[in-house]
């Protein structure tokens, strides 16, 4: 009994969490939990505030990871054995279309997830300073998220997969100059074929993920050195922003002065920086709204964790992963269909490939990733801002719009079909 | 709130728990399973004691497959199919009948797809059967399953399929390559039948379609041949049969049937009469073939045809190059082989062509292999409608002297040419003719020329 004491105290080394020490200990003395602040606003635990989408997200690449790890237990990336091995988790493996199903349901989750909590972000104004570059980082994700996606998209190597592939590399191929020789690289030959299956099976399983991980412990990292969530904008108080001192990155024109004696919070550097070293300082009130993390934050987050599993698990058991015929470079389906994230894309190549499809999407990435920078209104108020929330709403809703467009009015030959029409496909 | 909020994380919990659960009921309970254990029923009910119906009921379930690498294909189809190789499943119900008359096309070498198409990986009925979306090859209808038999036997005859051997017949002398293009070889007026059968089209939908073209493809440049119903099932079965896809060397070796007719074509066409005889007729240089598959065993005929010196030191006799069911086919007709058969063999050759009519000859065949037939006719009378073409149809060649030198229609053959039109407003005629020069040689097409002129003559002559 004593040795199993031990050995317990061992593992968990803080105090019991019946007591506040206990509650701050569990956060800061655990490798994975420390990321978390040991006292969190309670404002910021509303699900209202933050939808919880980057969670949701995050929970979601979970597990594509997990479902990925055991799917390259069954699958090899040349044809034709990788379209076998689609039949074989179908009708052999057991749990095997679950456990696609899963995968495939998660990964279409994320992209959505992702793009949600951009706007949220977006809305709430939450990428101004200091958070400028937590946004840049942002939307890397979500163009590596969008990389993951499409290049998961070949693998089952029936046909939707060899020619939306088809599709959306020839849409890369259209910049100028590189446009060519980019989509050579990416395939590792003119067209979808073994060398691409195996490279894209590579970014998908090694390069990206490594990658979404790596920039995915900076966003983290950044959401709790810049502060945590930002401040519903009701509780702001414009007046304080002079008095803060950014670590690592001084406040232009005010310089490091010493704070008068304050009862207000402060943790660490306390023997290099002096002042108050977290952005938005707390006052003795605002003390009074936070709460421990444990167990507010971590019930809320389990809470968000199990819900996004069940609902994918849901509908993994009543929605099947689609599979089409093996892939068959000799017989184009009419119309040939990118990926549906990229549908917008290919509706505007249908009516200028340059414009529509380097152009365009260019100009868009590019914006996006511009607009802290760019949009230097330090107010987060709606009020303040009302230009650059129709132009982000006018993207958001075009882009939509554009997606619905491809996805449901495009029929052969990109020609306008509502989906209540039904076309009858001719033989040749 | 918090206590609510704990309450729910616990019920997710345990929803999640009770989808894992109902996930792996799912995955346990697969169709096949209760195929399985009414097999094992049966089986048990011919066992003689309790303990041993106890051992057969025990078995335990699972997934048989055939793997096939030389057919690129898992059959999967036994798994529910269990009495297919099983002579006493004669009289067994529903999937476990036992299949009569295979012959040596046992499933645990040839699988079931192969000949019956379906879906050999899957495990339920309805995809197995492959009336699913996005499966392009269904169970053949019962009365088309015997065209399979062309995808791998795709020489000579095929004992019990004589509408494959009609339908090959028909496919190279009604010109069908004057517009398709098969294995290459062919006109690109019509789609490309080099994979026909592995195509996702139905039998009856290819039977009516030869029958009547227009009625089953509007506006399809296919003439009506006005085929029998014979005819379009011959032709049928034929199409079901063209596929490229590789076979493997195992069943390779299996395309050519060893009939007795097969050997003695095999005979005339490497000459063997030239040395050999047949109970006197023919040549001496070889030994007499009669009964010589009484005086030696097959093995050791075979391998005299694989290795003549080895077998014999010093032997004139050439090493030919044929296929183990070539040489089987050569034995079978020496079996049987009768004096009769060389003096046929013999008088044949009485006549031999001088090199104009041999090339008049090829070029004969030519215009018969390479499908001119299929629009000029196979008496080069044309004819066939080509709606707003000059005269709205396919011109006749039997005039052609009077309106060309043989260097432009030289020309014409190897550049092909439109039609000119009728009414220059009008709709683009359906047929034209297709450039030749990729496909058949120089010399081919002055032989061709050469048998249109030669047919020029005969005319003028009979004037």
């Amino acid at each position: 009994m004593k040795l199993i004491r031990e050995i317990w105290q061992s593992i968990v080394r803080r105090d019991p969490l019946s007591t506040d020490k206990g509650k701050s200990e569990l956060v800061f003395l655990n490798v994975w939990l420390h990321i978390h602040p040991a006292k969190v606003k309670k404002e910021n635990l509303r699900f209202k505030h933050s939808f919880y989408l980057g969670f949701i997200t995050f929970f979601l690449f979970i597990i594509l990871v997990t479902t990925g790890i055991a799917l390259m237990c069954y699958y090899r990336p040349y044809p034709p054995q990788a379209y076998q091995d689609m039949k074989d988790l179908q009708f052999a493996v057991f749990m095997g279309p679950f456990l696609r199903n899963m995968h495939r349901w998660a990964a279409h989750g994320m992209v959505v997830c992702v793009f949600l909590h951009m706007c949220r972000v977006f809305y709430t104004g939450s990428y101004k300073k200091p958070r400028q570059f937590n946004w840049v980082v942002g939307v890397l994700l979500l163009l590596l998220t969008l990389g993951l996606s499409f290049t998961g998209y070949l693998l089952p190597w029936d046909q939707l997969a060899y020619w939306a592939i088809t599709v959306g590399t020839n849409i890369g191929s259209y910049a100028p100059l590189i446009g060519g020789q980019l989509r050579e690289l990416l395939l590792g030959g003119h067209s979808v074929g073994e060398a691409a299956l195996l490279r894209f099976y590579v970014l998908h399983v090694a390069v990206l993920p490594s990658l979404v991980i790596l920039l995915t412990i900076v966003h983290f990292w950044r959401v709790r050195k810049d502060g945590g969530l930002s401040r519903p904008v009701w509780k702001l108080k414009p007046q304080k922003q002079e008095a803060l001192v950014t670590i690592g990155a001084p406040a232009e024109a005010v310089p490091l002065h010493v704070a008068a004696a304050s009862t207000d919070k402060t943790y660490g550097l306390m023997e290099v920086v002096t002042g108050k070293p977290i952005f938005e300082t707390i006052t003795p009130e605002e003390e009074e709204d936070t709460v421990f993390s444990y167990p507010y934050a971590f019930v809320r987050e389990a809470v968000v964790l199990m819900g996004t599993v069940t609902t994918i698990m849901m509908m993994s058991l009543f929605m099947n992963a689609p599979l089409e015929e093996m892939a068959n470079p000799a017989v184009t389906p009419n119309p040939a269909k990118a990926p549906w994230y990229f549908l917008g894309l290919q509706e505007l190549v249908s009516h200028s490939a340059l414009l529509g499809g380097v152009v365009a999407p260019a100009l868009m990435v590019l914006a996006l990733l511009a607009i802290p920078y760019f949009d230097r209104n330090p107010s987060r108020r709606p009020g303040d801002r009302k230009w650059v929330l129709w132009v982000f709403t006018l993207f958001v809703v075009a882009n939509i719009a554009l997606i619905i467009v491809g996805t449901f009015f495009r029929g052969p030959g990109w020609a306008w079909v509502p989906p209540w029409v039904h076309v009858v496909a001719r033989p040749e | 709130m918090e206590r609510k909020l704990q309450q729910l994380f616990f019920a997710l919990s345990l929803l999640a728990l009770v989808l894992i659960l109902v996930a792996e009921w799912q995955a346990s309970t697969p169709s096949w399973k209760p195929y399985q254990r009414k097999f094992l029923q049966l089986e048990a009910q011919e066992e003689p004691n309790a303990v041993s119906k106890a051992a057969v009921l025990a078995t335990p379930l699972a997934i048989n497959q055939v793997v096939l690498p030389g057919l690129q294909r898992v059959d999967r189809c036994t798994t529910c199919h269990l009495g297919v190789e099983d002579p006493t499943m004669k009289n067994a119900p529903g999937p476990f009948h036992y299949h009569a008359g295979l012959g040596p096309h046992v499933p645990s070498k040839f699988g079931c797809t192969i000949c019956h198409g379906g879906q050999g990986l899957a495990t339920d009925m309805k995809d197995a059967h492959g009336n699913v979306a996005f499966w392009q090859t269904p169970l053949l209808p019962a009365d088309y399953v015997r065209a399979s038999c062309g995808r791998c036997h795709k020489e000579g005859d095929v004992p019990g399929v004589p509408e494959l051997t009609e339908g090959h017949h028909l496919f190279d002398t009604e010109g069908c390559r004057g517009c398709h293009k098969l294995n290459g070889v062919g006109g690109s007026i019509g789609p490309d039948l080099t994979e026909e059968g592995a195509n996702h089209r139905s039998p009856e939908w290819l039977e009516r379609h030869f029958l009547a073209p227009n009625a089953v493809s509007p506006g399809s440049a296919m003439p009506n041949f006005h085929f029998t119903r014979e005819q379009a099932r011959a032709l049928t079965y034929y199409m079901l049969s063209l596929t490229s896809g590789d076979m493997g060397s195992y069943y390779s070796s299996e395309r050519l049937i060893p009939s007795p007719e097969y050997g003695r074509q095999l005979f005339v066409e490497k000459d063997c009469i030239v040395c050999h005889a047949i109970g006197g007729i023919g040549a001496k240089t070889g030994p007499d073939l009669l009964g010589v598959t009484k005086r030696h065993s097959a093995e050791w005929i075979d391998e005299q045809l694989v290795n003549p010196e080895l077998v014999y030191p010093g032997s004139s006799m050439p090493e030919y190059d044929l296929e183990s069911n070539a040489r089987k086919a050569l034995v079978a007709f020496l079996a049987s082989a009768t004096p009769e058969d060389a003096q046929q063999m013999l008088t044949r050759k009485g006549h031999p062509l001088t090199p104009k009519d041999a090339a008049i000859e090829a070029g004969k065949q030519d215009f018969a292999r390479f499908g001119c037939a299929g629009c000029h006719g196979t008496e080069l009378q044309g004819g066939l409608a080509n709606p707003n073409a000059q005269g709205e149809q396919v011109p006749s060649l039997l005039h052609v002297s009077d309106d060309y030198t043989k260097d432009e229609v030289i020309g014409i053959i190897r550049d092909g040419r439109m039609p000119p039109l009728d009414n220059v407003k009008g709709p683009t005629p359906p047929l034209y003719m297709p450039s030749w020069k990729h496909v058949l040689s120089d010399e081919d097409i002055n032989r061709i020329a050469d048998f249109l002129w030669s047919k020029q003559q005969q005319k003028k002559e009979s004037w």
